[in-house]
């Protein structure tokens, strides 16, 4: 945490919010490299494709152990309230910027609660999904298909989700990034973003 | 993609993009024909096909059949499966020769993620090629027959090759060099399938009205075909009565993937996008007040 600012995230949120994206960028590059065989170097670079099986659906085990602790640490925090319908009934005015129509947003936005909820259930349904992918041989061809179908599906869904979490924690949102990182925001980044919880931070 | 360089045209590789390289060369596609009612149970098959294929000996023991191990494994690819039944008070063997169908339509090599880790040739053959293997098993689960087998010390997938070292020379497989009893025919499908007619005339003469020939329609027909004396018991056999490849549901999930990757190009673009129409939002000053 840096002087004059506001604690975020403290550092078991962080710690764990980084072993679940690592888990994650592994499991998606090493997936996109199965469904791909165009990207079979990725897999090259992490050992080969006999290596890359292994590891993938144990990465895939850390990521759900990971995603389980996210969910302790930020469950309380997650449920929508009155002004979250607000904001996301504003959600185009969000996109545009339009700060004069954006309803102020808590420590989490409507938008982030919604990801978090989303993020949960695409986790348990991976998850779910997976298994059977892992142990092939003792499921029949049918189940393994759909199963193939599903994961594929919510893989995809989680893909596109990492790309707008990325894009909104980095160049979208200067200075939202330190929150991940050392864990604190600056006060302005605060009462731009998150003024209710400004409020409540700041004492006014 | 690492394949193979032997002298037989390729048809099929899994999970690859292109097709495979038109071949110049006429390649009739072979067969082998499997006489289950001259059989006599001999398993000189499964000798010849453990010592041409260098295959480990397994140790086995007496579980009550006369077959020689429970089953298949990455070092037996073939088996003779002896299954005893009474029929009418009367005690029937169905014999199966346990291996690799080498299907026209091989459920293996479409389930197969791997690209060139399974190919079939012109001839027919389907084979596994172990250096693109990535030990997934989604063939042993996408093979209607139960075939390919996990080898947990390599994490590589075998399975009958139909002895293409010794087709690619001209020769016939090992196991139907050594059959005794010609019980294994070997030769282009359109002879086998003829011969398999004459059999069936001569098993239907001898009593068995029953009998049939099994090259199964859902796999687009197999390059080991059986003549069974007990056709209404295909199951007794070991022998699903329709087998699927599921060729189908796998090219739909090659379309779902191509969508994806259109999708996944979609979202970084529209990021893209949307960062050079609004640019980033950043507090005015960063002072804070408060």
């Amino acid at each position: 945490m840096r002087k004059n600012e506001l604690e975020r995230f403290n550092y078991g949120q962080r710690v764990v919010h980084w072993v679940v994206a690592l888990s994650f960028l592994l499991l998606m590059f090493t997936g996109l490299a199965f469904s791909y065989p165009s990207l079979t170097w990725i897999n090259t670079l992490l050992g080969g494709g006999a290596a890359a099986r292994v590891i993938h659906p144990w990465a895939g085990i850390v990521f759900s152990v990971g995603l389980v602790f996210m969910f302790f640490m930020w469950v309380k925090s997650m449920f929508l309230n009155k002004g979250d319908r607000e904001w996301l009934a504003a959600i185009k005015a969000y996109a545009r910027h339009d700060r004069e129509r954006i309803p102020p947003a808590g420590k989490y936005n409507g938008g982030q609660k919604i990801f978090f909820w989303l993020q949960i259930l695409l986790g348990i349904f991976l998850l779910l999904s997976g298994i059977p992918l892992w142990f092939p041989e003792v499921y029949g061809s049918g189940l393994l298909v759909t199963m193939r179908f599903l994961h594929f599906v919510l893989a995809l869904g989680a893909g596109l989700f990492l790309i707008i979490h990325v894009y909104l924690g980095t160049i979208a949102y200067p200075g939202t990034l330190g929150a991940m990182l050392w864990g604190s925001v600056t006060r302005g980044w605060a009462r731009l973003h998150h003024p209710l919880w400004y409020k409540e931070k700041a004492g006014h | 993609m690492n394949l193979p360089a032997n002298n037989l045209a390729i048809k099929r590789i899994s999970a690859s993009a292109e097709p495979a390289t038109p071949g110049i060369r006429e390649m009739p596609e072979i067969a082998k024909l499997v006489d289950i009612s001259r059989c006599i149970g001999c398993k000189a098959c499964e000798i010849a096909c453990k010592e041409w294929n260098d295959l480990k000996v397994e140790p086995t023991y007496n579980f009550g059949s006369y077959q020689s191990h429970v089953d298949l494994s990455p070092d037996t690819w073939l088996l003779m499966r002896f299954n005893e039944l009474e029929i009418d008070g009367n005690l029937n063997w169905f014999i199966t020769k346990d291996a690799c169908l080498h299907c026209e339509e091989p459920g293996c090599l479409y389930a197969c993620p791997a690209e060139g880790a399974i190919v079939q040739y012109e001839n027919g053959i389907v084979d596994f090629n172990q250096e693109n293997c990535i030990g997934c098993q989604y063939c042993v689960a996408g093979c209607p027959f139960d075939i390919p087998r996990f080898s947990k010390e390599t994490r590589r997938v075998y399975k009958c090759n139909m002895c293409i070292d010794r087709v690619e020379a001209g020769l016939e497989p090992a196991c139907v060099k050594t059959c005794p009893t010609n019980a294994i025919a070997y030769g282009t499908k359109d002879d086998m399938l003829a011969l398999a007619d004459q059999k069936l005339t001569i098993l239907n003469n001898r009593g068995f009205a029953k009998a049939a020939i099994y090259d199964p329609e859902g796999v687009g027909g197999t390059h080991m075909m059986y003549v069974v004396p007990h056709g209404d018991h295909l199951p007794d056999y070991g022998l699903p009565e329709k087998p699927v490849a599921q060729q189908g549901a796998m090219a739909a999930l090659a379309v779902f993937k191509r969508i994806g990757a259109y999708m996944f190009g979609a979202g970084i673009l529209a990021t893209a996008l949307h960062y050079l129409a609004v640019g980033p939002e950043s507090p005015d000053s960063d002072n804070g007040g408060g």
